[in-house]
């Protein structure tokens, strides 16, 4: 292990963590913003920084002072230790999932001005990979993690000592056990084409074929479907439940601990984004960009080529994921927006009786059709 | 006879959820788009700094009128009192002493209170005002206050609110 | 005795008795201001005019007396147009100030404005109207207001035939005329608040009672009159919790229909310094519990010897109260000495003021079956140390002659039970506060020896209980016998002790 492994690492999470947690924070001015503009109002606009009101991003930093200073109540019967622990386990398997998420190609530091014959992912004494930690079993990775994800709000629930909360968390429980098994089985199908369970690797097969989303249409719809019901997002936002149970298993909380809960769904809506993109829209990939410059082969023109410097083509791979990931975000908050909250039997039909079969399906379909093009 | 509730029948597109949930994001990213491009369908207004004028009839705070020479209307006759369906309006009776230019309508509101907190606005004060001394043509609302107390308002603050127009006397003048 | 038919309906009176008394035998109210079943027929308003068939014009009801075969018809068109016509001629002149009029809600000409005219005034200006005096004093009670009168003249035939003193007159003529008081008099008589009672309009009003409240607001009660021994048939008008002023009920055997000025102003016994919750300390009294001051009264009764208490019954409480008391000392604490307090006498007249000023003097001595001792004997008692520990019943306790605050203060222990400050509660060391006469229940016996029974007129106030509810908490917390749970127990041990009840009150 080099020093310069080392560093490159820390500084790819400190990068990546900065990241994310502003991203949260900013997307709470999103989904705010684009709520109002969808419903034909404004949104907050009016906390101010003297006269600079930025579109109302300075409610973030508002709120961020008010929660850091609001009182952070406990009820009189909670459990203390699970009470203060809820909002750390409903916020870390978001913070650990992106850990895996190759967010772009190699990038080498010693070449950054020469054109890269080595292909996206190399090794070399000052390359690096865009991804914090590449995993062998990086889906698995994914899934388990993203499955410890209902603990903290089973927990959030138990220890509130307060019977909305309860429901919540028996709802948020139910409600993710059952799409956690499609969740994973969508993405079989994706494994199945893609022949690894590695993350970078499968960027690396959509970067030399073609998106995940070609090839894996059904597949999308479902992981998208199942991924929105893990994030506990309307129209799968029955643990929250506003309208029937109060906000469901954080009742209770206040001050930073619900700005973790509150935090921690907003992020979630962003690992998904990213898996998102990593899975069916190509992760980093650009179209007709490759890591040694742009090929376009048209069928009246014929087969051009321009050659990149190396750091120009990560920057556009970097872009791209970006974009890609806003995009999915963007979707994701339209779709919040626009459908109304299932009742609970249409929940667990659909995750039962459509969902799930559905992706069985897929997977045998994917199988039949992979064994008989081999 | 059993009555059979008609299901609204779904086909099995409707039933996929995908082509009427893509249909649902239309309609709202039409919104989006229209709204962030011009804010052509946004309905906001942006209160205080942007008003909407009230209608003449806009029932809003109590002011008690005045007399020409300054003294109240009213006549603590109580009939707001009575008619008042939210039992806010306290009024204690006083009598001009004998000798006062005033006295030869002996009676006037010591006190009067309107709890603009329980009120509900319902204008059946003015109606019931045989004296036209208390009107709501303030056009003012409830604002905020940081005491409940602070939106008690009593005789003095009531006489001294305008109409619209900043005038302290009645706006039906009629012969005392 | 003459047969004759109202608004199609037969009835047989006695001779003599007005059509306006017969029609109103029959349930039927005929319009009028100036008849008074007190007093005499002036027949001036016409308010009441009748139609009687064969007769060619229309006859005041309050004047004609019923004959054999008359055929009445007290509210058809021809009637009935008379009476707007009345209005009219009564409206003319009259300032409509009903918003600052105290009459209004009880007014005459508002009730019957609203049955017979519902006109507006035809009168060009009101600057045509004739302008009179308003807002005369005419006494320390009563004012006048000379536009509002419609010189019905009862108030002049109340003062000249039931006070016998005739200092009201009419004065001008026509459109002027007013009521005045004869020179160098003011309305003054003891009865005085009786004329703006019976005043159908605003003309006089109540200076006690003028703007206080709204007639409408008040809800009513029937009591008996605390002020005096003649113990008159009383309403007690009041609201939320206060009372504002008692007006006369009809007992044919007591008060006919009045009250005397002191009558209707002993409204105050129930509003003026009450006692609100049990205090404790001589002196200097501190607001207490029930719980500290039962305890308190308990220990300081008990802790005497029987020989040295004594009970202290009071003439302003009902027979039930003093009974309960009784019955409290006797048994529970073994008293054997009951003296009387009372308020201090005051002046009578022929009329209905009774030189002793306390409702119940004659139910307490009915109740003790003995004459109880005054209180100078208490007072001498207590100086020679013979008596050391008193219960006492009642606020006031006048002794002639000695000034009672004074022996009381020898006594070691004065528990006192009153609604209001007075001579016992201020001696007291611990004061349990109970209902005012208002807020009771129970009998009075008045000085004729007849017993009258009336309920509680207002509800009793929160931190208040009933004389036989303190008693029974005391004999539990002295671990004593007290038979009387509830006021229903209480009034059946009474009722055998009592006359024969005094007929109470008729229809107003
Ligand atoms: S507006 Fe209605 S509720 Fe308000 S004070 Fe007047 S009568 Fe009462
Ligand atoms: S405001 Fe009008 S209705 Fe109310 S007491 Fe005064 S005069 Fe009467
Ligand atoms: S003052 Fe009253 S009672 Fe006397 S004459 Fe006038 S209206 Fe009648
Ligand atoms: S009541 Fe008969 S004339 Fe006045």
């Amino acid at each position: 292990m080099t020093t310069f492994f080392v560093v490159a690492t820390a500084a790819k999470l400190v990068l990546f963590l900065v990241g994310i947690i502003t991203c949260g924070a900013l997307m709470v001015w999103v989904e705010r913003r684009m709520s109002a503009m969808i419903q034909d109002r404004i949104g907050p606009v009016r906390a101010n920084a003297g006269p600079f009101r930025l579109w109302g991003l300075v409610h973030i930093a508002a709120d961020g002072l008010k929660m850091m200073i609001k009182e952070d109540f406990i009820p009189r019967r909670a459990d203390k230790l699970l009470h203060a622990l809820a909002p750390m386990l409903a916020i870390f398997p978001v913070l650990v999932t992106f850990a895996v998420v190759p967010f772009g190609p190699t990038i080498d530091f010693g070449h950054l001005g020469s054109v890269n014959h080595l292909g996206p992912l190399f090794e070399g004494r000052w390359a690096t990979t865009l991804q914090v930690a590449q995993v062998d079993v990086g889906l698995l990775f994914v899934l388990a993690i993203a499955g410890t994800g209902v603990v903290g709000a089973v927990i959030a629930g138990a220890a509130s000592d307060n019977r909305y909360s309860l429901l919540g968390s028996l709802r948020a429980a139910s409600q993710l056990v059952s799409y956690e098994v499609t969740l994973g089985l969508s993405l079989v199908g994706c494994v199945l084409v893609f022949g690894t369970l590695r993350l970078e690797d499968m960027v690396l097969w959509q970067h030399h074929h073609t998106w995940g989303v070609v090839v894996q249409p059904l597949g999308f719809v479902l992981f998208l479907a199942a991924a929105i019901a893990e994030s506990k997002r309307t129209p799968f936002d029955l643990p929250e439940g506003e309208s029937e149970i109060v906000a469901g298993y954080f009742v209770e909380y206040s001050g930073m601990k619900f700005a973790a809960f509150y935090l921690g769904e907003l992020m979630e809506i962003g690992v998904l984004a990213c898996f998102l993109a990593v899975f069916f829209f190509g992760g980093w990939d650009v179209p007709f960009l490759r890591a040694d410059g742009i090929h376009l082969s048209l069928p009246m023109l014929g087969a051009k080529f321009w050659a990149m410097p190396h750091w120009s083509v990560v920057l556009l791979q970097l872009g791209a994921f970006g974009l890609k990931v806003c995009g999915l975000i963007f979707l994701q908050m339209a779709i919040r927006w626009t459908l109304p909250r299932m009742r609970y039997d249409q929940l667990m039909e659909l995750g039962w009786k459509a969902i799930l079969p559905l992706s069985l399906a897929n997977v045998a379909v994917t199988a039949v059709v992979l064994h008989a093009l081999r | 006879m059993p009555y059979v509730v008609k299901r609204p029948e779904r086909d099995i597109w409707e039933q996929s959820y995908i082509p009427e949930t893509v249909r649902g994001m239309g309609v709202t990213l039409r919104h989006f788009f229209r709204n962030v491009i011009g804010r052509r369908d946004t309905v906001t207004i942006l209160y205080p700094e942007v008003q909407r004028p009230y209608p003449p009839r806009f029932r809003g705070l109590h002011r008690l009128t005045q007399r020409d020479d300054g003294s109240p209307r009213c006549t603590a006759c109580m009939c707001c009192q009575t008619a008042c369906p939210a039992e806010c309006i306290h009024i204690v009776a006083g009598s001009y002493p004998d000798g006062h230019p005033l006295a030869f309508v002996e009676k006037y509101p010591a006190e009067f209170w309107i709890d603009e907190l329980r009120c509900v606005f319902c204008g059946l004060c003015v109606e019931a005002c045989p004296c036209d001394a208390i009107r709501m043509d303030t056009g003012l609302h409830a604002r905020p206050v940081e005491a409940r107390p602070h939106l008690m308002y009593e005789r003095n603050l009531l006489l001294s609110i305008t109409d619209a127009k900043g005038d302290v006397l009645t706006a039906n003048p009629r012969k005392k | 005795m003459p047969k004759l038919t109202i608004d199609g309906r037969e009835i047989e009176v006695e001779a003599g008795v007005t059509l306006i008394e017969a029609a109103r035998r029959m349930g039927i109210k005929t319009p009028h201001f100036c008849w008074h079943p007190e007093l005499s027929v002036a027949a001036n308003c016409r308010m009441c005019l009748v139609e009687i068939e064969k007769n060619p014009k229309l006859q005041p009801a309050c004047q004609i007396p019923a004959a054999e075969g008359m055929v009445v018809h007290t509210e058809n068109p021809r009637v009935r147009e008379a009476r707007r016509a009345i209005m009219e001629y009564l409206l003319l002149n009259h300032p409509v100030d009903c918003p600052i009029c105290d009459q209004s809600g009880e007014c005459k000409l508002q009730d019957y404005y609203m049955l017979y005219d519902l006109k507006s005034s035809r009168l060009a200006s009101e600057e045509d109207k004739v302008r009179k005096r308003k807002h005369v004093p005419f006494g320390p009670h009563v004012v006048y207001d000379a536009e509002r009168c419609v010189m019905c003249t009862r108030c002049v035939r109340f003062c000249a035939e039931y006070v016998k003193d005739p200092m009201l007159c009419e004065v001008h003529r026509g459109d002027h005329s007013e009521i005045d008081v004869s020179p160098d008099r003011t309305l003054e008589h003891g009865y005085s608040l009786m004329t703006a009672h019976i005043c159908p309009v605003g003309a006089l009003t109540s200076r006690d009672f003028r703007f206080q409240c709204r007639v409408w607001f008040l809800k009513a009660a029937e009591t008996i009159c605390p002020g005096c021994a003649t113990g008159c048939s009383a309403c007690l008008d009041h609201n939320r919790g206060r009372a504002f002023r008692l007006r006369p009920r009809v007992n044919n055997a007591v008060n006919r229909c009045w009250l005397c000025d002191d009558g209707v102003l002993s409204y105050r016994f129930h509003n003026d310094h009450r006692l609100c919750s049990p205090s404790l300390g001589r002196g200097n009294p501190q607001p207490a519990s029930w719980e500290d001051a039962l305890s308190e009264a308990a220990a300081a009764l008990g802790k005497t010897p029987k020989a040295e208490r004594a009970a202290v019954l009071s003439a302003e409480r009902t027979c039930e109260e003093n009974w309960a008391l009784i019955v409290f000392a006797r048994e529970a604490l073994g008293i054997e000495r009951f003296f009387l307090a009372a308020r201090p006498d005051g002046t009578a007249d022929q009329r209905l003021r009774s030189a002793d000023k306390n409702p119940n003097r004659a139910g307490v001595r009915l109740m003790l079956g003995a004459e109880p001792e005054p209180m100078t004997a208490l007072l001498e008692a207590a100086t020679a140390g013979r008596i050391r520990a008193v219960i006492a019943l009642g606020a006031e306790a006048s002794a002639a002659g000695v000034e009672p605050s004074t022996g009381l203060l020898r006594l070691g222990t004065v528990v006192s039970i009153a609604e209001r400050t007075g001579t016992l509660p201020d001696a007291a060391h611990v004061r349990l506060p109970c209902g005012s006469w208002a807020q009771s229940a129970g009998t009075f016996v008045n000085a004729k020896g007849m017993a009258q029974e009336f309920g509680r007129a207002m509800p009793l106030g929160d931190g208040l209980l009933d004389v036989h509810e303190i008693l029974a908490r005391l004999a539990r917390r002295l671990d004593l016998s007290f038979p009387y749970k509830t006021a229903a127990e209480v009034r059946t041990a009474v009722a055998g002790r009592l006359p024969e009840a005094g007929a109470a009150g008729g229809a107003p």
